[in-house]
């Protein structure tokens, strides 16, 4: 065996993950603002709030889309050389791409909603101009070229390192009779399976944003609405999950150094995440069972890898997890772990919610309504966020100091309580049919409404700690 | 015994001039067929280690430019009309392809860093989907010289060329060589 002698782009990652925790921070600001005025707590011009609904989900996506690619990064580098200036270039044209789409919707005032859904760009009804959607599209275009560009200089790097795709998936152990000892590391599973199907979702992505952009200069150009609607469904999907997928190997990575042993590539870990790869690009359509014009074998595959999608990963994963914790004599927890081991409860949780709404007789009535952004937050804000939080905390960890500090369980704390009072308010108005994405809410409403205010507050607090103690953490250890 | 290459070139140029009336009486054809064979044989007059060590082409980026340009100034409509309706044109065609598209691809191509030659197959592939979509569903006709019928069929060709040639490409990275493979392990935790 030969042993890497890689270092991590650390000075990169670093910077990019202060960026991300202040962006993190705004749009919970955000979040907070639309539940507030939703609650009649304050007033805001509808428009406002459907501009700061697109900056959110935007913003949101946009970010743990960055996150979960620089965890990706910091660790795939470990065992492959990448190259600096690859990463710098993705950072350049994903801050460009940011600057267009927040110039499209604050000066623009584009309010097309981050799913830029055909033909809706187009038809503004006079709020926002073709050219301020043609801003955000290609915005979205931009950031998209920036993923591409650092997806493939990870695919190229693992396919010379561990000889094709099939290597970096450890397909040798998984389906041949390759040894343990010879696969990969999880880090390079996991990398490899979400670089292909993150490519995959980026490509037909960028292929319908260029529609949607030569519908609005010359709207002759008609796109198919369904096909359409599809391909950003199939995008749309597979990013936001490629960005959990991503992230989870700061899971891999970090959690061994606490529980005194390495997460090792096993057959059912090789197994899961191959089926994970064929699972996230043929479950999109769980998406679009209302569309009564989607032929019924695409709406039932939907619902049935609705309810597979979820197993192996978590299987494997959390399951994992509990095991390791279980058997482990030297766990101790800090704001790091505690982090990550919540990432990892958080993902498992949302699905839940998530595999009920993929039912096609539950979606019938649940999928307009708040229930859908109540699934999502779980796996995000205690999943996604929570990990990229964890990792933010281990970057700037100080070796000499184990445990939780006052104020890091003070943060955890508030933070958990927080998500998880605001997610539950989602579901329970999600259960009482309250419709998403509306800016006036009726006064029956209100009392989910301000107690997710209440929340959303906690939530900032918790995130808000995390941020500070981070740059003072980057501060001291840059001092030690 | 295997035919010197610049032959080949002869051969292959011979075969787009003789042909040319049947080739160019259909777009997919014209397009999907002469042009890129015609760009061929540029790359098979081109001897091996050209331009190599040239300060002036680092990383192969300016006979790289070269090409793109050209392949910009074939890949106008209005270029292709021009073809069909005057000699000089279709002279022009006949030289610039390979000298203009063919050759100066090969020479950069074999500088090119490793990761460009990613981005210029992902730019190929995604650059023909845009073509398909545009030529399918422009609402005009594009080329004087060919029916709308023919534009759409073109459409198809480049979507079915895009999907070929990403099979083409992706499918080899997935065969298992282990021979190949280094498989580096951990390195000690760094932060």
């Amino acid at each position: 065996m030969i042993k890497a002698k890689h270092q991590p782009q650390e000075a990169a990652v670093k910077f990019t993950m202060l960026l991300a925790g202040v962006v993190l921070l705004l749009m919970m600001v955000f979040g907070f603002i639309m539940r507030a005025a939703q609650g009649g707590m304050i007033e805001i011009d509808q428009a406002l709030f459907y501009q700061i609904m697109t900056a959110h989900g935007a913003g949101m996506v946009g970010t743990a889309g960055l996150t979960g690619i620089s965890i990706l990064w910091y660790f795939t580098g470990r065992y492959v050389p990448l190259l600096a200036g690859v990463f710098w270039t993705f950072l350049g044209l994903f801050l460009t791409g940011v600057v267009l789409i927040l110039g499209s919707i604050f000066i623009g005032g584009y309010a097309g909603a981050w799913t830029f859904l055909f033909p809706l760009p187009a038809m503004s009804g006079g709020f926002w101009s073709n050219e301020a959607a043609a801003t955000f599209l290609l915005g979205y275009i931009f950031i998209g070229v920036a993923f591409l560009l650092l997806h493939l200089e990870i695919a190229r790097k693992l396919i010379a390192a561990y000889g094709s795709i099939g290597g970096a998936l450890a397909w040798p152990l998984a389906f041949g009779n390759g040894r343990a000892e010879n696969a990969p590391p999880p880090t390079v599973v996991a990398a490899m399976a979400s670089t292909l199907f993150n490519v995959m979702g980026i490509v037909v992505g960028a292929t319908v944003l260029v529609s949607s952009l030569v519908n609005l200069m010359i709207p002759d150009f008609a796109v198919n609405a369904l096909l359409a609607k599809n391909m950003i469904f199939f995008f749309g999907h597979v990013f936001i999950n490629a960005s959990i997928y991503m992230a989870v190997i700061a899971v891999y990575e970090i959690l061994p150094e606490y529980l005194g042993k390495p997460w090792k590539t096993t057959r059912p870990f090789a197994i899961a995440w191959t089926m994970v790869f064929l699972f996230v690009l043929a479950v999109y359509p769980h998406h679009l069972l209302q569309d009564v014009a989607m032929p019924a074998w695409a709406l039932i595959m939907g619902q049935v890898v609705s309810y597979l999608s979820g197993i192996p990963l978590l299987a494997v994963t959390a399951f994992s997890l509990l095991v390791y914790l279980r058997q482990s004599r030297v766990m101790y927890w800090d704001l790091a772990s505690a982090l990550l081991v919540l990432g990892v409860a958080g993902w498992s949780i949302g699905s839940a919610p998530a595999i009920i709404d993929g039912m096609i007789a539950v979606n019938k009535v649940m999928h307009n309504t708040q229930w859908v952004p109540g699934h999502f937050h779980i796996y995000l804000l205690l999943g996604e966020v929570a990990i990229t939080f964890g990792f933010m905390a281990w970057l700037v960890k100080d070796p000499r100091e184990k445990g939780l500090n006052i104020l890091d369980l003070a943060g955890f704390a508030v933070y958990l309580l927080g998500g998880v009072g605001f997610t539950l308010m989602f579901l329970i108005s999600g259960a009482l049919s309250v419709p998403r994405r509306w800016a006036v809410h009726v006064p029956e409403w209100f009392l989910q409404d301000r107690l997710a205010t209440g929340f959303a507050l906690l939530v900032i607090l918790g995130a808000l700690l995390f941020v500070v103690s981070y740059a003072q953490g980057l501060r001291k250890k840059r001092t030690r | 015994m295997k035919p010197p290459s610049y032959l080949v070139a002869i051969l292959v140029v011979g075969f787009c001039f003789a042909l040319r009336i049947p080739l160019e009486a259909d777009p997919v054809s014209h397009i999907l067929v002469q042009l890129p064979l015609l760009a061929w044989s540029g790359v098979l007059i081109t001897p091996n280690g050209t331009g190599r060590r040239s300060e002036w082409n680092r990383g192969g980026v300016a006979t790289l430019l070269v090409a793109f340009f050209t392949i910009i100034f074939w890949m106008l409509p209005r270029s292709i009309d021009a073809v069909l309706s005057s000699p000089t044109m279709e002279l022009a065609k006949f030289i610039t392809l390979p000298f203009g598209v063919g050759a100066p691809l090969a020479i950069g191509w074999a500088r090119a860093h490793p990761l460009l030659r990613g981005i210029i197959k992902a730019e190929v592939v995604s650059m023909l989907g845009v073509l398909a979509f545009l030529y399918i569903h422009a609402p005009v006709r594009i080329c004087n010289a060919y029916l709308v019928s023919d534009q759409h069929r073109l459409g198809y060709g480049f979507l079915f060329l895009a999907l070929g040639l990403s099979v083409f490409w992706i499918a080899p990275l997935f065969i298992v060589h282990t021979k190949r493979a280094v498989m580096p392990t951990k390195t000690p935790a760094t932060a």
